[in-house]
């Protein structure tokens, strides 16, 4: 018996997942394969994980013959490829082929994404939050600085594209420079912080932090996260 | 117009239901027409606490149906005339309150009473989001415990952003911290959080301190709210709290630890 065509058979919806990109440096499957098992306990974690290629420092290479056997060698090893990114059109006709799908979004290389990462264009902040941020709540200063003059209570979350001012205690989590600026900072009376990240770079406390409960200021100094007393 | 009242917590266990039937009590005893509802579907205790659980025919979710009118579900208290009770069901769940519903046996109750305090279920789904909807005030019962006063956090969150009032953008409702089952002397032991901790970490205005005290139990047990226990620090703790609550000063009492007599240390009484 034929089926009607069900007008409930198909359903759309949106999703937002996480995906393990590789960057691969060199089209040549040998030395992938290489590295691949010298590194295998690192490269574990990739047992089973959807991996999206990244093509970007590969440009000037011609991938038609090679890409399949990369796909290979990553199949084996129990990594699903998904996608590609940063690739040029004659890498796109051969992923097209192999069933792959081209991802967009952070084509750049990593100089000129160091680059865009500089502090954005930030609009003067808004006024700043007057009642105590209280656990479960969540405050976003989107292309701005947060200026909060309660306390962010344990639970609550402040998040910005600039610093973070907190005059009062801070007892939840404060995330700085979430759109990638480095020289974002936080500032606080009181460091009684869950978690603390600035530009992606983050860091859970507790009370036998050295400055738990003083006045601090978080900045990135390189890669690390710095916490130094606000009083000199 | 009457003022709503939720009294809420987020936890359970915390002293919502005795404090509800008590500070009703209160309020009507001082002559105000009060009635206190019954949010937490399905659990039904507050009748119990009030001693009228023979007494429910009908209940809040017939009257929300339309299956009973509002004046055949109110229960009158047994000791004061201006005290109500409107109970709920035992055997729905907390889906059968729609908003529709309250919002429409409240504004019908707006017009018979002074007072209408709302006993929130634990919790911070659809039940105690309706209950603490249409509030004017909430007292946040917490206990002396972190994860109470967390959980007090995250309901004064929700009543700044999802009452009625956040929602059309009229002055916030009114908050009052309620310290239940507090112990002096556990706090001096260092078990319990202390008074002071538990405002710096919640800010909000305190309106009152319960003592911890075997009263409470036998209150419950044999139906009569704990302001009605004559003479026990309990009862005086809920007048205070009525009282701060209309407005009056009342000092602060039982939050220090009761030295003991020269003669109760000389014969260990």
């Amino acid at each position: 018996m034929a089926r009607q065509a069900d007008s409930n058979s198909l359903r759309l919806s949106g999703g937002v997942f996480t995906l393990t990109v590789l960057r691969l440096q060199s089209l040549d499957p040998d030395p992938l394969e290489q590295q691949w098992q010298e590194q295998s306990a690192a490269l574990g974690i990739l047992q089973g994980a959807p991996v999206v290629i990244d093509l970007a420092d590969c440009k000037e290479q011609e991938i038609s013959q090679e890409l399949p056997k990369i796909i290979q060698i990553l199949r084996q090893r129990g990594c699903t490829p998904v996608g590609i990114r940063n690739a040029t059109p004659a890498q796109q006709a051969a992923a097209d082929q192999l069933g792959l799908a081209q991802l967009r979004g952070m084509e750049s290389s990593p100089q000129s994404m160091k680059k865009n990462h500089q502090r954005p264009e930030l609009t003067p902040a808004s006024p700043p939050l007057e009642h105590p941020l209280r656990s479960g709540q969540r405050h976003y200063a989107r292309g701005q600085d947060l200026i909060c003059l309660a306390t962010v209570n344990a639970g609550a979350e402040v998040l910005a594209d600039g610093h973070i001012h907190i005059y009062g205690p801070l007892r939840g989590r404060a995330l700085a420079g979430v759109q990638g600026d480095e020289t974002a900072q936080i500032f606080c009376q009181r460091l009684e912080a869950e978690l603390i990240a600035i530009a992606g770079i983050y860091q859970t406390l507790d009370p036998q932090h050295p400055l738990w409960g003083r006045a601090a200021r978080i900045f990135l100094d390189g890669e690390q996260m710095a916490i130094m007393p606000l009083e000199k | 117009m009457a003022q709503t009242i939720v009294v809420t917590s987020g936890k359970g266990g915390v002293g919502k239901t005795t404090t509800s039937a008590a500070f009703a009590s209160g309020l009507a005893l001082r002559g105000h027409r009060t009635v206190v509802i019954d949010f937490d579907v399905g659990l039904r205790n507050l009748d119990l606490v009030m001693g009228c659980e023979r007494r429910v025919v009908y209940d809040f979710i017939n009257v929300i149906h339309g299956e009973a009118r509002l004046q055949q579900a109110l229960i009158r208290d047994r000791t004061l005339d201006n005290l109500y009770i409107l109970p709920t069901s035992q055997t729905r769940d907390k889906e059968a309150l729609s908003a529709e519903g309250v919002a429409r046996v409240m504004a019908e109750l707006q017009q018979e009473f002074d007072y209408i305090v709302c006993d929130s279920p634990a919790g911070i789904e659809t039940g105690a989001l309706r209950a603490l909807y249409h509030a004017d005030a909430a007292i946040v019962v917490t206990n002396p415990e972190v994860s109470s006063v967390r959980d007090s956090d995250r309901i004064l969150g929700i009543l700044a952003a999802r009452s009625k009032r956040a929602e059309e953008g009229r002055e916030p409702v009114q908050e009052h911290l309620l310290l239940t089952r507090y112990s002096p002397k556990r706090v001096q032991e260092g078990e319990m959080l202390s008074l002071e901790d538990v405002k710096e970490l919640l800010r909000v205005p305190l309106l009152g301190v319960i003592p911890e005290s075997p009263v409470i139990l036998q209150a419950s047990n044999q139906g009569i709210p704990a302001i009605h226990m004559k003479g026990s620090d309990v009862a005086q703790a809920y007048e205070d709290t009525v009282a701060r609550f209309l407005g009056e000063e009342r000092p602060l009492r039982f939050v220090q630890q009761e030295k003991s007599s020269f003669f109760k240390r000389l014969f260990g009484g």
